[in-house]
């Protein structure tokens, strides 16, 4: 039924397009407890979609691929923290340059690698591993377990960061440094390494959800291909309360929303097709008005410690 | 026997070109409630700061239990069994209070599960022997200042410190509050803990300490036992017979040193003649941000050439009263009278009366743009306020390195300075001042009392004076009230001892004669 | 004392991007020097480069430059600046095309006011959010790019296409709409007195004005502004942040009056994030952006000559320009640190 054929790819559609947002958010989620906000969590996509493509094509395997995915987006965000967190400056400017460069520098590279025909580099992809059972449950079964492992990470890493945060004594120091990091210090939490460290995990993650998108989404590499995901990520987490669990849920209704577009399309609505492009983030600034003062962000957010006396 | 439970011996320690500690000694023995004296600025904290592992000493030797330690950070202080209290309290408002208390134990068990019912037994025998009791179902925004401490004094003392160390524990509670902790301190050293206790509020060491160390510009003047002391000699070794260097000789006579913890014999009669009515507060109703009524109904009449004196512990409105009476902030509901400019020094001189980035000018000008005078069409007469500001620096004796000079390059007693000087120099009808002496040494806080009052008494000007320590109202003030969960209560005259008003700031009565 | 470390600051930063950047040509296979002087040489190395090529570069970069630093200066995050850029020069395709019959001193005129409008409106939404809801204008004005850039996407390929067509821009614009050259045979237009203008307009009234103090009061402390200083915030950071996307918007309205004539997809090659470098490596002071503007016009003019003599993409340029945020923002870090 070909009603049937268009809600499976609505919903395939949605994981899809969820998945990578998911990732980013919930690394930002973790960053953000800590009282960080990353800016620069584009420039860790953006390096991990590169990393992932020149990984997948140096190791000869999309597995490699999401390991250097992983590293860039590390690194890009131990620049970040080495600035912000470790001498202090302003996390909002340090964060737009941080994916400025990013963006900057992977363009640099792919050119210099690639050259600037135009062509499309073709990489190994990541494929779809159906999880037996699961995937044959109708309608939705496939849209949700008939997808490439990274997907499957994602579901399993919000509960997991969930526990991690609200049931650990790690959590607890992370919250504690994300609310009132003087008196975490005073509890004798070591504040500037546990921000540090939440921020390089949140690049780790983005790097991740880089190279997914290159290997698992796109298949290729192009400059700015990460279009602002980064951003709406960050957006994600605050629809999310700051929660994993509500960030992933949050993100796949993202995706559900971006996947409108393709629907739209097929049922032949004449609208432009730049409305579609700037829909996700027309649908970024309502979800962010609309949301207003119904959560609480982590305390120290966006300020430095120790502050400025 | 006594047995030596810390040693400090010739400290030294450097912020940037001041010296904050210059050769400090302490010798603190199991036991004993060794109290610790000096004026604002005399090393107190830098010093604890030390003993607790927050930061390294330049120079000098630190002993634990008779073996030399080096501190790398606050967690090998507790290691070592020392646990600090701060005086700006350190609870996470995010976190529920069985949170808090976990929050930094690290002894026992594994690191990913919260462990809070254990916690919760734990702190609940100790609240049994100590008599710390704690509402753990509360969520930290809502306690009160007493509360919050006990909270920290359980946390401290879960980790099983074999010394105690509270930096000005007593500097935001009320008479009776006191009374309960010191008993409560008295218990644990009779434990055979070390209990170290620094204030700058003479009569509350005295009352308690077994021993004093006073500390006078970063060098150890005095150790001694209780019985050896008194007021005058502790006085004298705390101020000593030079002054602090940098700072401006005090104002002659009438407004000398201030009582040190000493009250008064009473309030002042005084009263200026001409009563104008400067300011009127009628049913004023005032929401926090919290959503709870922060004032109550207040009602209050200033009159010209009077000081008024608000006491009360942290906490019950006094942010909000300050705001409404300076015209910094709307109402709910109720009648507001106020002039056009009202003066305000705040408490947060950093933050809200300076900006730091900003030159005296420039901060001299927060005050007078509004001022048409310093105006001239869409342009601000910069020349003025120049003159303006010089003319500020150097009759209040600012001390800096030119008119150029940013706010964040002066010390705290010469960024109040100017903040005053500012306030005043407008000649406004009404003056709100909130603790404007918090954190500044004799000299500072000798100078602003004396110009607060001068204020009132030469120039007829109403000013309210908002502060948590109750003798510096009980000296400066005309009239008291007393604030408390947003109601202000006045104090009657026939009752206006340190002990009645104390009671009152806690919401207890005394008889009525 | 101030001044001299923010000088100081500014100068070793370069330095600091200088060696790194230099650092990463050779790591990629590249010869820094012979970049380095095909660089100096398409920007700086002759009359032509730098009338018509540099300082025609440095136009959007000093204007953009102006609309960040006076929101940064009032502690507002306009990241916006790129899309309200976009914005200014819909709006001032539109106007010189609808409107191309009327005479020269009343469209040129008409077509900037337009571009002026269209940024400040494109800079009200994120404005309301904040000023109203108390949102933070980072992600919202970054979003807004995004949205600008495939509107003029749309303009080009829709409504506002050639006549013919075929490509994916407008017709090009009366000549009654344009600016007039400054120096026979360059490409040297009114637009570059237009910058200088505004430049002088906001030095002088941040500097002496009632409104500047206000406004650098509320940034230099939001708390002492309100308290001490009895200011409305929301009233000034409105105004400053309407206007910055206002001097924004102009900024795309003299790109289309005076150098391409026409709208087309790609008109910014990200101008309104380079912003951001121009204006933090002057310190934010007007005046200064004026210097830093040629600076970085002279490198994006000489990025087109890299890649012809050595072969560096020029995506590497903007890698380049965010090396120096990050070292003008330590500078003042490590200076506000360590003392002067």
């Amino acid at each position: 039924m070909p009603e049937v054929i268009a809600v499976v790819a609505f919903l395939e559609a949605s994981v899809r397009l969820g998945i990578p947002l998911a990732l980013a958010a919930m690394g930002e989620t973790i960053t953000e407890r800590s009282g960080v906000i990353n800016i620069g969590l584009e420039g860790s996509l953006i390096a991990g979609a590169l990393g992932g493509a020149l990984g997948a094509l140096a190791i000869g395997g999309a597995g490699g691929g999401i390991l250097v995915g992983a590293l860039g987006g590390a690194l890009v965000a131990m620049i970040f923290a080495g600035f912000a967190v470790g001498l202090g400056t302003d996390q909002i400017i340090t964060g737009t340059a941080v994916t400025l460069g990013g963006l900057g520098f992977t363009g640099a590279i792919y050119q210099a690698r690639f050259g600037t025909t135009g062509t499309a580099l073709t990489l190994p992809t990541l494929p779809s591993v159906p999880i037996p059972l699961l995937s044959d449950i109708p309608i939705i079964g496939s849209a949700l377990f008939n997808q490439p492992p990274t997907t499957y990470f994602t579901y399993v890493l919000a509960p997991v960061l969930w526990y991690f945060v609200y049931r650990t004594e790690w959590g607890l120091e992370l919250r504690a440094v994300g609310e009132e990091p003087d008196a975490a210090a005073a509890a004798g939490v070591r504040v500037k390494q546990t921000r540090f460290w939440a921020t390089v995990f949140g690049g780790t993650l983005a790097g991740i959800a880089g190279a997914h998108l290159a290997l698992a989404h796109a298949g290729t590499f192009a400059e700015n291909m990460s279009a602002g995901r980064g951003f709406i990520a960050i957006a994600v987490v605050v629809l999310g309360r700051w929660n994993p669990l509500l960030v992933l849920l949050a993100a796949l209704f993202f995706g559900a929303a971006s996947a409108l577009q393709f629907q739209a399309q097929t049922l032949g609505l004449a609208v432009p097709y730049q409305l579609f492009l700037a829909f996700p983030y027309l649908l970024t600034l309502l979800a962010l008005a609309g949301w207003v003062g119904k959560s609480r962000a982590p305390a120290s957010l966006a300020l430095p410690w120790p502050k400025d006396s | 026997m006594t047995e030596v439970a810390a040693r400090l011996d010739g400290i030294l320690r450097y912020f940037g070109h001041v010296k904050a500690l210059d050769g400090a000694n302490l010798e603190i023995h199991s036991g004993e409630i060794h109290g610790i004296l000096g004026e604002n600025g005399a090393g107190k904290t830098t010093l604890l700061s030390i003993l607790g592992g927050i930061i390294h000493p330049d120079a000098g030797l630190l002993e634990v239990g008779g073996s030399p330690v080096r501190l790398q950070s606050a967690r090998a202080a507790w290691k070592m069994g020392i646990g600090l209290v701060h005086q700006h309290f350190t609870l996470v408002p995010g976190l529920s209070v069985l949170e808090n208390l976990a929050l930094g134990r690290r002894h026992t068990g594994h690191r990913w599960t919260l462990h809070l019912k254990e916690i919760r037994k734990e702190a609940s025998q100790l609240g049994e022997l100590t008599g710390l009791t704690v509402p753990f179902e509360a969520s930290i925004e809502e306690l009160g200042v007493g509360d919050r401490q006990r909270i920290e004094i359980l946390k401290a003392l879960l980790r099983k410190p074999q010394l105690l160390v509270l930096d000005e524990p007593t500097a935001a509670l009320a008479p009776a509050e006191i009374d309960q902790l010191f008993r409560l301190l008295r218990t644990l050293a009779e434990e055979g803990r070390a209990v170290v206790l620094v204030a700058h509020k003479l009569d509350e060491i005295l009352s308690i300490a077994d021993r004093v160390t006073v500390l006078r510009q970063g060098r150890t003047v005095m150790t001694a036992v209780r019985a050896d002391v008194d007021t005058a000699i502790l006085t004298d070794a705390m101020v000593g017979s030079s002054r602090s260097e940098g700072e401006a000789p005090m104002t002659p006579a009438r407004n000398a040193l201030p009582a040190l913890g000493q009250s008064s014999d009473g309030l002042a009669q005084k009263r200026e003649s001409g009563n104008r009515s400067v300011a009127k507060l009628k049913g004023i109703d005032v929401y926090s941000p919290q959503g709870g009524l922060a004032l109550q109904d207040v009602g209050l009449e200033v009159m010209s050439g009077e000081v008024i004196g608000v006491a009360g512990v942290e906490g019950n409105g006094q942010r909000e009263l300050a705001l409404v009476l300076s015209g910094r902030q709307q109402v709910a509901s109720g009648k507001l009278e106020i002039p056009e400019h009202v003066g305000f020094i705040p408490q947060d001189r950093n933050r809200e009366g300076l900006a730091a980035d900003f030159d005296l000018t420039e901060n001299v000008a927060l005050a007078l743009h509004r001022n048409p005078q310093f105006r001239s069409g869409p342009l601000l007469r910069w020349k003025l306020i120049g003159l303006h500001a010089a003319e500020i620096r150097s009759r209040f004796k600012v001390k800096s390195s030119g008119v150029r000079a940013l706010a964040r390059e002066l010390s705290g007693g010469n960024q109040q300075r100017l903040v005053v000087g500012r306030e005043l120099s407008r000649l406004p009808e009404l003056l709100i001042a909130e603790n404007p002496t918090r954190g500044l040494d004799f000299t500072a806080t000798a100078f602003v009392r004396g110009e607060l009052k001068k204020l009132a008494h030469d120039t007829a000007a109403g000013v309210v004076l908002i502060s948590t320590d109750l003798d510096e109202i009980l000296e400066v003030a005309d009239r008291v009230f007393v604030i408390l969960r947003g109601k202000l209560t006045p104090v009657p005259s026939t009752h206006d001892s340190r002990e009645a008003v104390g009671a009152m700031m806690l919401g207890s009565r005394l008889e009525v004669h | 004392m101030r001044r001299f470390g923010q000088l100081a600051v500014a100068v070793l930063a370069l330095l600091a991007t200088g060696i790194i950047a230099a650092g990463s040509l050779w790591l990629g296979g590249y010869d820094p020097l012979v970049a380095g002087a095909a660089m100096f040489q398409g920007s700086f190395g002759s009359g032509t480069a730098i009338l018509s090529v540099t300082m025609v570069r440095a136009v959007p970069l000093i204007v953009t430059g102006l609309a960040v630093a006076l929101a940064f200066r009032a502690g507002v995050w306009n990241i916006g600046a790129e899309g309200q850029l976009y914005a200014g020069a819909i709006a001032a395709a539109w106007v010189g095309l609808s409107w191309g019959s009327a005479p020269g001193w009343f469209l040129t005129p008409a077509a900037l006011a337009a571009a002026l409008l269209a940024g400040a409106a494109w800079a009200a939404i994120p404005a309301f959010m904040k000023v109203r809801l108390g949102i933070g204008e980072v992600i919202p004005t970054i979003l807004m790019n995004f949205v600008g850039i495939y509107l003029a996407a749309f303009v080009v390929h829709g409504p506002l296409q050639e006549n013919r067509g075929v490509f994916p821009q407008t017709d090009p614009i009366s000549d009654a709409a344009r600016l007039s050259v400054l120096v026979e045979g360059t490409r040297l237009h009114a637009g570059f007195l237009i910058a200088l203008l505004v430049g002088l307009i906001l030095w002088a009234g941040l500097r002496w004005t009632h409104f500047g103090f206000q406004v650098r009061s509320v940034g230099a402390s939001p708390d002492a502004a309100r308290v001490s200083g009895m200011i409305e915030s929301k009233r000034v950071l409105l105004v400053v942040f309407l206007s910055s996307g206002a001097i924004a918007g102009l900024a795309g309205g003299i790109e289309i009056t005076g150098v391409t004539f026409a709208l087309y997809e790609g008109l910014s090659p990200g101008w309104g994030y380079t912003a951001i470098a121009v204006a933090l490596l002057a310190g934010l002071h007007p005046a200064w952006v004026v210097f830093t503007g040629l600076l970085f016009g002279g490198l994006e003019a000489g990025a087109g000559a890299m890649q012809r003599e050595a072969g560096v993409p020029a995506a590497w340029v903007s890698a380049v320009e965010a090396l120096v945020i990050l070292f003008v923002l330590a500078g003042d870090q490590i200076r506000r640190r360590f003392g002067a």
